[in-house]
């Protein structure tokens, strides 16, 4: 950890202390409204990141798709954990989920994309928004106007932010100066090739033309889940069932005149 | 052709790092549940983007599975909300901290009633300390 | 020593005894009032086998039998057995300690009626007589001391027997207290016997004797010192007389028995079976016969002026014991003296031991029909309501004061005899004219005090206190009986056995003790101690009978004096403030060092860690989000050390 250190990574430091900043001092505090100065902050810190550390693709169109979605994600990510209403956070969180499928989408995993709609923002978001609005007590709670331990927690969570960016910045450092492996397909084990020792040859793709043609459609995932992975969507389909009794056992029964 | 993984990586980081933060900072029981979802959706970004480097659906078909334990997680855990609001009328996180440590004085050693010395008969002083008794109780006890 | 001894009839003069005492301790619930038959049948067993082994051939002729015990323990070299030996003065003194305590079993079960803890009384009552006999019957001195030991544990729980009574209590404290202090020197003794001797049995010790006191003569004298210390302690000698006048505060017959007849005389005991050693120590047999001549005219001095009986005859015991151990300190005169002189010693023990118990009988039986008073100036004029107890109270007074051709006069008789001699043989001459006086004023006073106390007590108009309610009258059979029959040996035992000599022989086969030879009447010692009895008796009877004012004038005249003596020389308050208040003070700065050292230390000790939990308590608040936060930081410290790696 030297000076030298700094400074071949003040790319990755600066938009990293900018946003550590810009998200503790946007934390609930006694009630006070978010200070605009420490948005704009914030979106300073994402626009110096995404144009330190992002690499725009191959392709103008999905680059921009991307740029937009990641952006998008990551500042209603910033105002929903720092947002005094409960409401509000919570349709922030379903723009956070909308862009994360907007990425999905641009990673090839339609199904997914669609899912995760349906589950969260049509399904979770909407149950949270119910016991929002009924445990809401008359005006705001006072718990939603301050944060708790804010300067240990940011600092805690940006450290291994760092960690985890410096990690990446390091593995992009060794396998070339052209964004990793972006551009291509990873090897595939040798073993794997041979497509009798594969555990889950349904979920390889071969690697050819048509393969990877075939890539992110809904077949190649069906076969992939009802083949290799059938015991484990039954499982999966079990687990529902018992969280489902489970949620119905726990879950108070009205009392009269309560909640 | 293919969106840039280290990208994608970086983005689904941060994501889970705000879902942390959000987890760790806000006092309302159904927030956190929403940040510990938001985490989840940094490592299922993280898992497509793998899946689609590698050519496989692996990727997929695990957060077809993370996406099914949260469906389950989010309905435990607002029921679990419903039933502690009903105990405390609060979704605040801090009226739940009965295992902790109570943040209590260190208790008062009481004086020693020791022997003076015009007592007739001494008595040898035990060791440590007497355990306060109610009074009620040493005078059932005579 | 030709053929063995019975064993069984020896061994059984101990066992008996402890074998009741263990029934009635393990189920005394069961015998309840009964349980004095247990007690009264072991201590006949005991007396009959002792009274076997007095006439057996090997006890009177030889010069004693002993018996191998069980290997008690084995340090190094030194090999401890729990030996029995038998020889005359074991003899003898077995046969009046069981004769005696089966006598005063017999009254106690009279005396103790309807007393809770009747059993407990009589369990510890023949613990007593097994520990004495043992004690008696040791052929060493670790065992003598053991049982030493015992027989002042016995003594504790008898005073103490009223231990919810605070001055029971105290006095039992007192007692064993006391005790410590004599046992502590006796201790030191054995431990220098052991270190010089390197064997503690009687036998080896003695045949030793005469050759390390050649070398070592120094040495000898200290141990002799140290175990006449140890005997001071038992028989209560001053200074450390002051436990037996307290230890009045047990029952009567524990009185009698313990602290009258038989235990007290355990130093004089030990003095007489050691023998062999003092007489090589003249300087310790010098200090002997002084402490005693001091012991008996202090005691004496303080008898004349008390008014509970029952100390009247406390501290006429000790001028008694004083006396003993005036005879015993005596044999240092001459050679050919010696044997007389313990023989006296050994001789006035025996006598004593029966008048004395039938004079504190007598006492408990005027203490039982009085309602438990014993002060004398409370009740008078009692010889027509209880003539037996009269008669046989004068007996014991006769026989204690010296009245001629009594027990106690022909043992007193030659005591004095032993202490006149050093008046014109030997080399301390003037130190024995004193002695000797001491002695024979001590006759006129014991003669004085005595019938001081019959007078006050059976002479005068007929009075008696209100707490004797229904029961003045004579005390009951089983009370009486015992009193009949000790009257007699009181009377007569030391005239059949003292002038003819009878005694003296047989005593001298006991190891270390010469023959005697021709046994000699002297006259004109009968003479003096005759007229000095007759006087303090018609003293007495002058003070007290004919013309009480002369006591009041007299005590008028001799205030000081008489305060002196009433207070008992002021020897307890002297022993507080010069022993008891300094240990306080050392004790309280005890108790300051205990609390404001130790206990601050250990508060410390507690402080420290409660310190650490106080300032780490922090962390346990039970709120999720903390933990979540330290899990955090844990895993960016993980990410940290992999990347430094």
């Amino acid at each position: 950890m030297s000076v030298e250190w700094i400074k071949s990574h003040w790319t990755l430091l600066v938009p990293l202390l900018m946003g550590a900043l810009a998200l503790a001092w946007m934390m609930p505090r006694q009630g006070k409204p978010r200070p605009i100065a420490a948005g704009l902050m914030g979106l300073a810190a994402v626009g110096c990141a995404g144009f330190f550390l992002l690499k725009p693709g191959p392709e103008m169109v999905e680059s921009a798709l991307f740029f937009l979605f990641a952006g998008t994600a990551i500042v209603a990510a910033g105002l929903m954990i720092t947002s005094h209403n409960p409401v509000y956070a919570a349709l922030w969180f379903a723009l956070v989920t909308l862009s994360v499928c907007g990425l999905f989408l641009l990673q090839s995993a339609p199904f997914l994309s669609a899912a995760t709609i349906i589950v969260y923002a049509g399904a979770i978001i909407v149950t949270f928004v119910f016991v929002i609005m009924l445990a809401r007590q008359s005006g705001a709670a006072f718990y939603d106007q301050s944060s708790e331990q804010p300067t240990w927690a940011t600092f805690a969570s940006f450290l291994l932010l760092g960690g985890m960016l410096v990690c990446l910045g390091d593995w992009r450092g060794q396998s070339g100066s052209d964004g990793g492996m972006g551009g291509g397909m990873l090897k595939v084990p040798a073993v794997w090739q041979d497509r009798e020792l594969n555990p889950n040859p349904l979920s390889t793709l071969p690697d050819t033309e048509a393969g990877v043609k075939a890539a992110g459609t809904m077949r190649g995932l069906g076969r992939s889940l009802f083949g290799d992975y059938l015991f484990a969507v039954e499982i999966a389909g079990t687990l529902l069932m018992v969280a489902t009794i489970g949620s119905v056992a726990i879950a108070p029964r009205r009392a009269q005149g309560g909640l | 052709m293919t969106g840039v993984l280290h990208n994608y990586l970086i983005v689904g980081s941060v994501l889970f790092v705000m879902g942390m933060l959000g987890f760790l900072t806000r006092r309302n029981l159904i927030l956190m549940m929403l940040s510990a979802e938001m985490m989840l959706h940094g490592v299922s970004l993280n898992l497509v983007a793998f899946s689609r480097a590698h050519g496989n659906y692996q990727g997929q078909a695990f957060t077809a599975f993370i996406l099914t334990v949260a469906a389950c997680e989010a309905g435990l855990s607002l029921a679990l909300i419903l039933a502690l609001y009903r105990r405390r009328g609060t979704l605040d996180v801090t009226a739940w901290t009965d295992l902790g440590e109570a943040p209590a004085e260190l208790p008062t050693i009481p004086e020693h009633d020791a022997p003076h010395i015009e007592q007739e008969f001494p008595r040898l002083k035990p060791t440590g300390h007497l355990p306060e008794v109610p009074e009620e109780e040493t005078a059932a006890r005579v | 020593m030709s053929e063995p001894i019975d064993q069984l009839t020896a061994w059984l003069i101990p066992l008996a005894p402890l074998a009741s005492a263990v029934i009635i301790a393990l189920f005394g619930k069961l015998f309840g009032e009964g349980s004095h038959r247990l007690t009264v049948t072991g201590l006949l067993i005991a007396f009959f086998c002792a009274a076997r082994v007095l006439v057996m051939k090997e006890t009177s002729d030889g010069t004693g039998v002993v018996l191998r015990g069980p290997e008690w323990m084995s340090v190094g070299a030194l090999q401890i057995f729990a030996d029995i030996r038998i020889d005359t003065m074991t003899a003898i003194m077995l046969c009046m300690v069981t004769f005696v305590s089966t006598l005063v079993a017999i009254y106690a079960s009279g005396y103790m009626h309807g007393q809770p803890g009747y059993p407990r009384f009589f369990a510890a009552l023949s613990l007593f007589v097994f520990s004495m006999c043992m004690l008696v019957l040791s052929n060493n001195f670790l065992m003598l001391f053991v049982f030493w030991e015992a027989v002042g544990l016995c003594s504790y729980l008898l005073i103490g027997f009223w231990f919810s009574k605070p001055s029971a209590a105290a006095a039992a404290k007192k007692a064993f207290v006391v005790n410590r202090i004599g046992d502590f020197g006796f201790m030191m003794g054995i431990f220098l016997l052991l270190m010089t001797f390197g064997t503690l049995d009687y036998d080896s010790v003695f045949k030793m004797a005469g050759d390390v006191a050649e070398q070592h003569p120094q040495t000898i004298t200290i141990i002799c010192l140290l175990l006449f210390v140890g005997a001071m302690g038992k028989s209560a000698q001053a200074p450390l007389h002051v436990w037996l006048p307290d230890a009045m505060e047990g029952p009567t017959p524990v009185s009698a028995l313990i602290h009258a007849a038989t235990m007290v005389t355990a130093g004089v005991y030990m003095v007489a079976r050691c023998t062999p050693l003092f007489v090589h120590a003249p300087t310790a047999q010098l200090v002997v016969a002084g402490v005693g001549a001091v012991t008996a005219l202090l005691a004496a001095f303080m008898g004349m002026t008390q008014y509970d009986l029952k100390r009247v005859l406390a501290y006429s015991t000790v001028s008694q014991l004083g006396l003993m151990f005036l005879g015993l300190g005596s044999a240092v005169v001459s050679h050919d003296l010696a044997t007389a002189a313990v023989t006296a010693s050994m001789f006035h023990l025996f006598t004593h031991a029966f008048f004395k118990a039938l004079l504190f009988l007598g006492a408990g039986s005027v203490m039982h029909a009085m309602g438990d008073v014993i002060d004398m100036r409370r009740f008078s004029g009692l010889r027509r309501l209880m003539p037996k107890t009269h008669i046989t109270f004068l007996c014991g007074s006769l026989a204690l004061a010296g009245f001629p051709l009594l027990s106690g006069f022909w043992s007193k008789d030659e005591v004095l005899a032993a202490v006149m001699a050093g008046t014109h043989e030997g080399t301390h001459q003037g130190y024995f004219k004193l002695l000797a006086a001491a002695g024979l004023i001590t006759s006129l006073l014991t003669a004085f005090y005595t019938f001081r106390a019959y007078f006050m007590t059976f002479w005068g108009e007929e009075r008696i206190p209100e707490e004797a309610g229904h029961h003045a009258h004579e005390s009951p059979a089983s009370m009486t009986t015992p009193l009949m029959i000790l009257a007699i040996p009181a009377l007569l035992i030391g005239g059949l056995l003292g002038p003819t000599g009878f005694f003296g022989n047989f005593l001298g086969h006991t190891v270390g003790l010469g023959h005697e030879g021709e046994h000699h009447l002297h006259w004109d010692v009968m003479a003096i101690s005759a007229g000095v009895a007759l006087a303090g008796i018609f003293g007495a009877w002058l003070f007290y009978v004919q013309s009480p004012g002369l006591a009041k004038a007299g005590r008028t005249a001799l205030a000081p004096l008489y305060h002196l003596s009433l207070n008992q020389l002021y020897l307890d308050q002297l022993f507080t403030w010069i022993i008891v208040k300094p240990l306080w003070v050392l004790g309280w700065i005890g108790l300051m060092i205990e609390r404001f050292v130790i206990d601050a230390l250990l508060d410390f000790i507690a402080w420290v860690p409660n310190l650490v939990g106080k300032a780490l308590r922090p962390l346990q608040n039970g709120l999720v989000q903390s933990y979540a936060l330290v899990m955090a930081l844990g895993l960016a410290a993980i990410l940290a050390a992999m990347m430094l790696r």
